[in-house]
């Protein structure tokens, strides 16, 4: 039931994720953070197996700020992507991670982007995707709403109307999203959508 | 690397705290044939005499200068087969780079990378230090740059560097006529001049090699007709 989904603006891209871990029929947590920012100007939002999912995100972080303390600049974020991506393959058929990551940033010369990265280790460079049962509400309704170059403010919007349908439509709805932002500026935490206060 | 009866280095400490090895493999490149390296605004050249053992060799068959990316080029001082070594660890190492980003691997990284590899054979079992040392020229999103890689496994960036046998005239030219501004046709006249200025014999097409990268990122070697073209323009 968990909820990633993200799209690019102009001069910026926005990842959502729910935030809710769950065992079986137990709710542990509503204000798990699943977007990871990944250094000053990457965030990871990641969905899947519990221990993947924190195991794999860090592994992959810990590796981006290693690569930065060595050559002294970050990695672009498709060079992060294709990392992820290849450490994903890797394992995929030995002992596979199950996370499936948004991996949104934002580069100098080239400006925001937003890769697709599922559990197998597919990668699609996207203005607008998502992860999980919500994905069914969400493409639709970025389908219906996403234009290039959209303000924050437009994003944001479309962002609560995602979250809405998927609070409204789907049987076992996560009450909580955190959306995050990196732009020029850098990655950082914009809003909680919280409807069980914890 | 090495066999097993030989797990200590060779390379060892003197008492005044040199490595005479290091020393040693450096006279070796300084006996090499003259190589040297230009920084432009716009590129970088790099260059060497191409003096064979013999006039019955077949020297479209040899090539000094190579490609270790398709935006990175090198020449050498010194020993050629242990130059073949390393250019082909360092070719692996660039597309293991790509593999892992999918993005071409910067110079700098490139040029510490192929550096490790020399520092390594200093400090292992059984093996000697490389007898050459490298220019290595690329351009990458950083602009043209110019590397030199020494046995001992130091790098230093340069403007402008010659190796080999006539290094200190060369250098001396080099520090002379060398701007800043200079643009790559320019560099690559200087290159022929400072080669020439030690230079036995006829200089010709046949016997320099010649290495331009510019602004288009591709590192070629000169036909040995394009280069007679230049010195035509240099005389």
């Amino acid at each position: 039931m968990e909820c990633v989904f993200g799209l690019v603006g102009k001069g910026f891209a926005l990842i959502v994720a729910d935030s809710s871990a769950v065992h079986s029929i137990l709710v542990h947590k509503s204000n798990e953070d699943k977007v990871m920012v990944l250094d000053s100007h990457k965030l990871l939002g990641a969905s899947g197996e519990g221990g993947d999912r924190v195991q794999f995100t860090e592994y992959i972080q810990k590796n981006v700020h290693l690569y930065q303390f060595r050559n002294g600049i970050p990695l672009t974020t498709a060079a992060a992507a294709n990392f992820t991506r290849g450490e994903l393959a890797t394992a995929l058929r030995k002992n596979p991670y199950f996370v499936n990551i948004l991996l949104a940033g934002y580069d100098k010369d080239i400006g925001p982007s937003l890769y697709y990265i599922d559990y197998i280790a597919t990668l699609h460079k996207i203005d607008k995707g998502a992860f999980g049962y919500g994905s069914y509400f969400c493409l639709s309704m970025m389908d219906r709403h996403y234009h290039t170059g959209m303000t924050v403010e437009e994003a944001v919007d479309l962002a609560d109307k995602c979250i809405k349908e998927i609070r409204s439509r789907l049987v076992v709805a996560p009450p909580n999203f955190v959306i995050k932002i990196v732009d020029k500026d850098g990655a950082k935490e914009y809003a909680w959508r919280e409807t069980v206060n914890m | 690397m090495g066999d097993s009866q030989y797990s200590f280095s060779l390379t060892t400490f003197s008492p005044s705290g040199k490595l005479v090895q290091i020393e040693h493999a450096l006279m070796a490149v300084g006996s090499g044939q003259t190589s040297l390296g230009i920084k432009a605004a716009n590129g970088v050249v790099i260059a060497t005499e191409k003096k064979l053992p013999s006039i019955l060799v077949d020297e479209t068959s040899v090539q000094k200068i190579q490609l270790m990316t398709t935006n990175i080029g090198v020449v050498y001082s010194g020993m050629g087969p242990d130059s073949r070594v390393l250019i082909r660890k360092s070719r692996k190492q660039a597309q293991q780079y790509y593999r892992l980003y999918k993005e071409a691997i910067p110079v700098t990284q490139l040029v510490r990378e192929t550096a490790a590899v020399m520092q390594e054979f200093t400090q292992s079992g059984g093996v000697r230090p490389f007898g050459v040392s490298l220019l290595v020229a690329g351009y990458d999103d950083n602009g043209p740059q110019l590397y030199q890689v020494d046995p001992s496994g130091s790098y230093f960036s340069w403007k402008a560097s010659a190796m080999g046998k006539n290094v200190s005239n060369a250098k001396t030219f080099l520090e002379k006529r060398y701007t800043d501004d200079m643009e790559l046709d320019d560099a690559v006249h200087t290159a022929i001049l400072t080669l020439k200025e030690g230079f036995e014999g006829q200089i010709s097409g046949k016997n320099i090699e010649i290495g331009i990268i510019g602004a288009d990122r591709k590192f070629r070697v000169l036909t040995p007709a394009e280069i007679d073209d230049y010195l035509a323009e240099v005389e």
